[in-house]
């Protein structure tokens, strides 16, 4: 499968008065076409940052993208996001790139009904005609799930309720056949009951369109049912990346062993103690010379203190960034 | 219930909230945020309370703590009755039974320090004197309690990171000796890793001083974890009611089946292979609460006497309680496989 999106060496700050933020400090990864990528992230591991840094969502200032480039194929052209002007990277946006965000009462326009939210994306991006972006966004409602699409065109967001809300959102981002959905914890906000159901939908527009989608989340329990791949971030950096089975069953990295032991079973009988990781994620203000978990982390070793490190190829797609060989049980010969 | 005795009994509890509108403020309807809840929770037990959200999970801690006043029922502390006593005696028994909240940032006085925040119940509470001595020993040993370096006590909460102010808003809870606190979405503001540590923390508190905790929150599995009962409420009613691993292996009430299989579990094979069903649209109104079983609009197994009939909440094996009409009857209340499959919502 060919390659969609190629990030290498993200890296934003944020310039503000307190000093600069060093939010993502040189980002990785890449997304095949019709994959579906979790990135997994506490707040302030820079999961967010990342993604507004492609869409060119940035505030600058304070914000400024220092480095790196973000290739986007598309009908066999490639682009680096980070290099486009911001009207083409206007068209890419909602176009090439459909986004989905936490908390759909406030990307929606609490003025215009859903139906003219959903036609404005359409006319916008694929020159229909107001007749013809209509007929597509009725049919687009109802491909989200939305029961009544002809009479639900004329509501506006108030009166919807959130997981409704959720999926107009949804039904914005794929209007214009994407590459790719870029998901952006877009269950949190949600009930839990209504989080499987978006969670399906969006398992649904997998299979039927084919859509790259990057699923961006603090949880790993909502990840685990839906990504092919999953990376983790923290302190700004890719910690690990694997195949999802690769990543659960046989993580790589402390911090990944760390929060998968601190999410509570629901299939254990008994109550065993959750493995906490003590401690907190770092202060971005603080530029690192070190792995940004040593403070954290049981296994740290003086060379942890000494250099950071970099991703390292540890089995089949699987690469993680700590410089302890865990089955081994010591430094790593790298 | 048990030898022990009960720390907490709540029988039938209700909190209307009367809706006014219009220009002379005329009640046009009640929200019944709680109605007519009862359970019982023993001296060092947990009990979870968990429901989405406005189902009066929260709202039920608050009328159980006497910090809104309930419509009507009863609530016993141990032999006293909460309901029944006047604002003075309330606030004798308040040392007894605290509250933890959800939200560390503002739950916290941001212009009192750490010292002052943990040692207010002491001083309202005239159980010691503001400056003495004795309050600044019994603080630093309560900050010590919770994992908190007491050289802390001059700081401000600004200082302190979310699972820091977490455990200060622990030892303010903790500083009148209270027999029972309600715990209300203690730590859903909380980052995973920093989740696991509160926790731990409050099970290691519930061990060392017997706590009795009410546990109100809205994820499934951490409620499993730390608590040994649990009741799931919907709409401001209880739907079922019993031990953790009971609710999860053999759950009665069809709302009860759906939630657990909405629950996301971090294991990649089981999820794959979980066998789902999940429910259409989403919790009604409680000001317009649907007629007979609350749950009838959205079960896939609702009939005739669900849409007329209020179900009786009652006990169907010992210490299992579920308020479904189908619970004892011969075809049973179980959803069965392949009923609202993944994928074939709406």
């Amino acid at each position: 499968m060919s390659t969609v999106l190629e990030v290498n060496d993200l890296l934003t700050r944020f310039h503000t008065l307190d000093g600069v933020v060093h939010a993502v400090n040189g980002v990785s990864f890449d997304l095949k076409q019709g994959e579906t990528l979790g990135i997994v992230g506490e707040s302030g591991s820079g999961k967010s940052v990342t993604m507004m840094s492609l869409l060119g969502l940035i505030p600058m200032p304070p914000g400024r993208i220092e480095g790196g480039e973000a290739l986007f194929t598309t009908d066999d052209e490639t682009h680096d996001l980070l290099q486009m002007s911001p009207a083409d990277l206007r068209d890419v946006r909602g176009g090439k790139i459909g986004f989905v965000f936490q908390d759909p009462i406030s990307t929606l326009n609490p003025i215009l009904t859903v139906g003219e939210q959903i036609a404005e994306v359409l006319t916008r991006h694929l020159d229909l005609s107001k007749q013809e972006a209509q007929a597509r966004a009725i049919k687009l409602l109802a491909s989200v799930g939305i029961p009544d699409p002809e009479l639900r065109y004329d509501a506006y967001p108030f009166q919807f309720s959130g997981g409704m809300r959720q999926r107009v959102v949804i039904a914005i981002a794929i209007a214009c056949t994407p590459d790719i959905v870029i998901a952006d914890e877009p269950t949190t906000a949600l009930d839990v009951t209504v989080q499987a159901q978006i969670a399906d939908l969006f398992r649904q527009l997998r299979r039927e369109l084919g859509v790259a989608i990057i699923w961006i989340t603090h949880d790993l329990g909502v990840v685990a049912g839906l990504a092919d791949r999953v990376l983790v971030m923290y302190g700004g950096r890719v910690a690990e990346i694997a195949m999802v089975d690769d990543l659960y069953e046989n993580p790589q990295h402390p911090y990944t062993i760390g929060l998968l032991g601190a999410l509570p079973s629901l299939e254990s009988r008994e109550s065993k103690r959750l493995i906490s990781i003590r401690g907190a994620p770092p202060d971005l203000l603080i530029p690192l010379e070190h792995c940004p978990f040593a403070w954290r982390c049981d296994y740290a070793f003086d060379r942890c203190w000494e250099e950071i490190p970099h991703l390292l190829s540890v089995g089949k797609r699987h690469r993680t960034a700590c410089f302890y060989d865990l089955e081994k049980g010591g430094p790593r010969d790298v | 219930m048990s030898e022990n005795g009960a720390m907490l009994q709540v029988v039938n509890l209700k909190k209307h909230f009367p809706i006014s509108s219009g220009f002379l403020g005329r009640q046009v309807k009640l929200v019944k945020a709680v109605d007519g809840v009862s359970f019982t929770i023993d001296k060092g037990e947990t009990l979870g309370l968990v429901g989405e959200s406005g189902c009066g999970k929260s709202t039920a801690g608050r009328a159980i703590l006497q910090l809104q006043e309930p419509t009507s029922g009863q609530v016993y502390l141990m032999d006293k009755e909460l309901t029944q006593a006047s604002p003075d005696e309330v606030r004798e028994l308040r040392p007894r039974m605290q509250m933890i909240f959800q939200d560390p940032y503002s739950s916290l006085n941001p212009r009192h320090s750490v010292g002052k925040i943990v040692g207010e119940p002491l001083v309202i509470n005239g159980i010691m004197d503001r400056g003495s001595k004795e309050l600044a020993s019994r603080v630093a040993e309560l900050l010590e309690l919770v994992g908190l370096d007491p050289v802390y006590v001059r700081r401000y909460p600004h200082e302190f990171s979310g699972g820091q102010r977490q455990r200060i808003g622990i030892a303010r809870a903790l500083s009148v000796n209270p027999d029972f606190i309600v715990c209300d979405e203690p730590i859903s503001a909380l980052d995973v890793s920093i989740q696991a540590q509160v926790v731990n923390l409050m099970q290691d508190l519930q061990e060392q001083l017997g706590l009795t905790y009410l546990f109100i929150a809205h994820d499934l599995s951490m409620v499993k974890h730390i608590s040994h009962r649990i009741a799931v409420m919907y709409l401001g009613k209880i739907m079922e009611l019993t031990d953790r691993n009971t609710l999860f292996e053999a759950p009665l009430h069809p709302y009860t089946q759906s939630l657990n299989s909405a629950v996301p579990v971090p294991n990649p094979k089981l999820e794959r292979r979980r066998r789902r069903f999940i429910l259409k649209g989403e919790p009604p109104s409680p000001a317009n609460p649907p007629s007979g079983c609350v749950f009838h609009p959205r079960c896939p197994l609702a009939e005739e006497q669900c849409i007329k009939e209020v179900p009786s909440f009652r006990e169907i094996h010992p210490g299992h309680f579920v308020a479904c009409h189908l619970a004892d009857t011969e075809g049973g209340s179980q959803i069965p496989a392949g009923t609202v499959l993944a994928s074939e919502v709406d």
